[in-house]
This record gives structure tokens, C-alpha cells and sequence, in this order.
């Protein structure tokens, strides 16, 4: 069993960045039963300045490892214009006008460094424990953006460890990121078509197919709404998902309607978690709730 | 009728307050629920207990007596394993209501989820929208009306019982077959509904098992030996 969540809000441009870490926040501490082997976020539509931010995880047994990282994203050309490494968790602001895939490759290369993401106006956070252990790590509860996705985790297929943790970044895709409810049965098959198509996968774990595709068909030319609808067809297994973009969120049900999910929308923003409890602690107004189907999919834009 | 701030307490303070009131004959309203999980089980008692708010995961189940009003949504399975009593619920169910009923009467006030009355055991289980994937999955007695439309294979491996669908049939399971309701059931239906106060008229289809998939009659060869 897992936990996702996910939070938009529609009328930043006129009102402004929303609370969007404290929300997440709220609604993964409200389904912390579903879960509380591992929590993360992707917090999307941050204020930044610079042209990526890099979130990574560093060895920090050896200290000249944050040193190396420093330096070999320089040496690519990009312009550190901020940079932390606390408790082993690097954030690195930088300007960069070359390719995502050649930054990242290179990232990779130093064994001792794992990237959680790369992206625009986004950045992936995800830790061992629950929802209050992520927010005393991170700070998430004061980040502003413009929407969101969280997942609390029970681990069934693949080992608890902080790469293992939800959010899947789409590596070498900024800003795509995914949580999964579910486990896919064609996952092999899935990945070793995407490794043939030169696509690499950080991790052993299932969801992470999920971002990787849906980046892909976004890379090859489809809008969100056809990406995940196409999903639906090609992922085998039982899936609730959420997707965020630079600009989107969407979610998709598997066939079997195995895994929860209800939404909740007003003129502002729409929440959408695995239970209602979840965004009840989000909304204080009564409101409806929907309850997607089998086979069902939507998105919601900024 | 004494009420109950489920914003104050613990799930199982709820219950065990809710249970002892219940005990004294009092009539229990509980308000703030929030959604929250596992609220109103356990109570062996004709009594009237009424929710004002959404209910979580198996929220009023293991009944047996109880008249359950709940003003708003359940998550999955409300009802489950309910012997006797009714459940109205308002607004949406979840998946899987009414999962192993054996008696009494659920009413959703509109739309149900996945696996509707999957395992069905008896009594009725009255939808007054559309119901979704699966509904009456593997029932084995028992009655199930919806009144809008089910979608994907509707009875699915059904032994016993019976669905009537008001609506559209997206598609029926295996070993489920569509018959002809007679009129003494469509009368018994449309008294069923006018004690749900739900007007209108509905063409209702029946759907049974066509018992192709079980064979009760026939022995494990280990079984064969031991007679």
C-alpha cells in the first residue's frame, strides 16, 4: 500500500505563488497510514532566478565529493549561482544553456553522487520516514509554487532507500516527475525497451518506468492528455498515478480501478489524493468529491 | 439524541463512546467525522445513528441492527459484513460497498465505485446513480439495484442472487447472463425505491448467473475417496 497526492492552483499568475509545501505537507501527514517507509514531494512553479535546479544526494563520508560535483558542472560551462550540501542533500541553482542529458550524465559519473532531479521551476525531495520527518529535514512547509505531488510509501517490490523513495524523476527530462500507487506487472519488458532506446533508469523500482514514458511520448510530441491516456494501454499491472509537469499535473487509473483515488476541485485549485481524509485536511469548506473510474484519466493546467 | 465531536477524539474513543451510548438506548449523532477510517463498527443493536460528514475506509460495517444515516460520502466498503440494520448514505460510496453483506439494506444516494456488493451474501443493496467496474463480483445471494448504469462486467462469476440494472450495461462478466424480470419482482423493486423516495420510471434489466463456472456436485478426487 502507498499513498499519492497531488495539489494545483489555477489562479497563481493574478494572486500569486500558493502554498503549495504546506499543503503537501498536510495531506501526507493525513495519509500517513498508507505508508511511512519512505515521503517525498516534487514542489513545481518555484520563484527562481536561475535556469535549473539540481537536487542530488552526496556521499558525504568523503567531503571533497561536493567539491568534484561543484567542478565538474562548471567545467560544462554552467554558472553555480547557489549551492548547499547539508546532512548529505546538495541544491545546486545554476545558469546552463547546454543539454539536461549531458549535465546529468555527467553528474552520474562521480559514483558517490545520486540526482533526485533536475528541473526549471521544480525540485524533488524525498526521504526515509514520514511526512513530519521530511518537512523537520527540508523545510517543506514554507515553499511557495504553483502545484505539487507527494507520496508515502510501503515498500512491496524494491528496497526502502532514499533512491527508492517517490518522486521518480525522469531522467534526463527537467520537471517530470511521478508517484505511483500500484505495481506494474510489464515492467521488465517496459524498461529493457526503453534501456535499448538509450533511456537510463536510476533506480530498480517500477514507478520509475512511468516518468521515463511519459517524458518520452512529451519529448516525441504529445500534449500531457494523449501521453497518459496512451499509458493506460501500454502499462501493464495496477497503477494509480499522478504526473507533474513544469506546467501540469494529470493522474491515471488502471484498468481495474484497483487503487483509490478522489479529487477534490473549486475555482482555485484541485486536490486529488488516494483518500478523502487526505483532502479534507486541506479543505475546510464542504465541497464534492469525485471519484475517478477504471481506465479513466484528466489533467489540470496552471 | 446526544452528539459526538469526532474532531475530539481518537477512532477508537469514537467507537467505544459510540458503543456505550448505544448500550444506554440513545439515539447518536456524530459530527466532524472528516473522512476518517474504521467509524461505527461493531454495534450488535437496533438503534438510530446519523453522521453528519464524510466517513472513510469500512465505516459502518460489522452491523448487525443499526440504522446508519450519513450525510456525505463514504470511502471503500461501507457496510461490509453487515448482517442486519440499514446504511443510507447520501452522496457517493466508494469501491467495494456493501463487500460480503449478509442482510439489511444499503442506500447510496448516488454514485457507487468499483466491486458494488462484491461477495454478496444477502440482503439489498439499492444505488440510486451508476455503479462501476465489477459490480455483484463473485455475489453468492442477495439482491442488487442500480438504478443508472454498471459498467464493465457487471456479475462477474456470480453463484446466487440477482442485479437489476435501470440503466446502461457496458458489458456483462463471465458466466453472467441478462433475464426476464417477472412482475412481482418489478413490483417488489419499485416498492424498494419508493421507500428510498426515488420516483421515476426504470426499465429494469435482471442479471443472473449462468452456472457454467461452479459445480457444487462434483468432488476433489481426495474427497471421491474418503465416501
Amino acid at each position: 500500500m502507498c499513498g499519492v497526492i497531488g495539489i494545483i492552483y489555477k489562479n497563481t499568475k493574478e494572486l500569486g505563488l500558493a502554498p503549495v509545501g504546506g499543503d503537501l505537507i498536510k495531506m501526507l501527514t493525513a495519509l500517513e497510514h498508507r505508508g511511512k517507509d519512505s515521503t517525498g514531494v516534487t514542489i513545481s512553479g518555484l520563484d527562481t532566478q536561475e535556469d535549473y535546479i539540481i537536487r542530488c544526494r552526496v556521499d558525504n563520508k568523503k567531503s571533497s565529493i561536493s567539491d568534484l560535483l561543484l567542478q565538474t558542472i562548471s567545467k560544462l560551462g554552467a554558472v553555480i549561482k547557489y549551492s548547499s550540501f547539508e546532512k548529505g542533500f546538495g541544491k545546486i541553482c545554476i545558469n546552463y544553456e547546454g543539454e539536461i542529458s549531458e549535465l546529468a550524465n555527467n553528474i552520474t559519473l562521480i559514483e558517490e553522487v545520486k540526482v533526485d532531479s533536475i528541473g526549471t521551476n521544480s525540485e524533488i525531495v524525498k526521504d526515509i520516514g514520514n511526512a513530519a520527518s521530511l518537512n523537520n529535514s527540508h523545510l517543506i512547509r514554507d515553499i511557495k509554487g504553483t502545484h505539487g505531488i507527494g507520496h508515502v510509501r510501503m515498500a512491496t517490490e524494491s528496497k526502502i532507500d532514499i533512491s527508492h523513495a517517490h518522486p521518480f524523476w525522469a531522467y534526463p527530462f527537467p520537471d517530470i516527475s511521478v508517484v505511483h500507487n500500484g505495481q506494474l506487472t510489464n515492467y521488465h519488458t517496459l524498461r529493457r525497451k526503453y534501456q535499448d532506446m538509450g533511456y537510463r533508469f536510476q533506480t530498480g523500482n517500477d514507478s520509475e518506468i512511468i516518468s521515463v514514458f511519459l517524458a518520452e511520448r512529451l519529448a516525441s510530441g504529445l500534449s500531457l492528455d494523449k501521453a497518459i491516456n496512451e499509458s493506460l494501454d501500454v502499462l501493464d499491472g495496477t497503477f494509480t498515478y499522478l504526473v507533474s509537469t513544469a506546467d501540469a499535473i494529470g493522474y491515471a487509473k488502471d484498468r481495474w480501478s484497483a487503487k483509490p483515488l478522489v479529487i477534490m476541485e473549486t475555482e482555485n485549485r484541485v486536490a486529488i489524493a488516494s483518500e478523502e481524509t487526505a483532502l479534507r485536511s486541506v479543505f475546510e469548506e464542504e465541497i464534492d468529491r469525485f471519484e475517478p473510474q477504471e481506465k479513466e484519466c484528466m489533467t489540470w493546467l496552471v | 439524541m446526544v452528539s459526538i465531536d469526532a474532531a475530539q477524539l481518537s477512532t477508537r474513543e469514537l467507537n467505544i463512546k459510540l458503543n456505550a451510548l448505544v448500550e444506554d438506548n440513545q439515539d447518536v449523532k456524530i459530527i466532524n467525522p472528516r473522512a476518517r477510517h474504521n467509524v461505527v463498527v461493531g454495534i450488535l443493536k437496533k438503534c438510530q445513528i446519523t453522521v453528519e460528514g464524510s466517513l472513510g475506509y469500512y465505516c459502518a460495517s460489522l452491523l448487525d441492527g443499526p440504522t446508519v444515516c450519513i450525510e456525505g460520502n463514504s470511502g471503500w466498503a461501507l457496510g461490509e459484513n453487515l448482517m442486519n440494520g440499514v446504511i443510507r448514505l447520501s452522496k457517493d460510496a466508494g469501491a467495494s460497498v456493501g463487500a460480503s453483506m449478509r442482510g439489511g439494506e444499503i442506500f447510496v444516494g448516488r454514485n457507487a465505485g468499483a466491486r458494488a456488493g462484491i461477495s454478496m451474501k444477502g440482503g439489498t443493496l439499492i444505488i440510486k446513480g451508476n455503479a462501476g467496474f465489477l459490480t455483484g463480483f463473485m455475489m453468492q445471494k442477495g439482491t442488487i439495484i442500480v438504478c443508472g448504469d454498471v459498467g464493465d462486467a457487471v456479475g462477474d462469476s456470480m453463484y446466487e442472487g440477482v442485479i437489476y440494472v435501470g440503466g446502461k450495461i457496458t458489458s456483462l462478466g463471465n458466466d453472467a447472463k441478462i433475464a426476464n424480470p417477472t412482475q412481482t419482482e418489478l413490483s417488489v423493486i419499485d416498492k424498494k425505491l419508493k421507500k428510498n423516495n426515488i420516483a421515476g420510471s426504470y426499465k429494469f434489466k435482471k442479471i443472473i448467473s449462468e452456472k457454467k463456472l461452479y459445480h457444487f456436485d462434483k468432488l476433489e478426487r481426495l474427497e471421491k475417496s474418503a465416501i
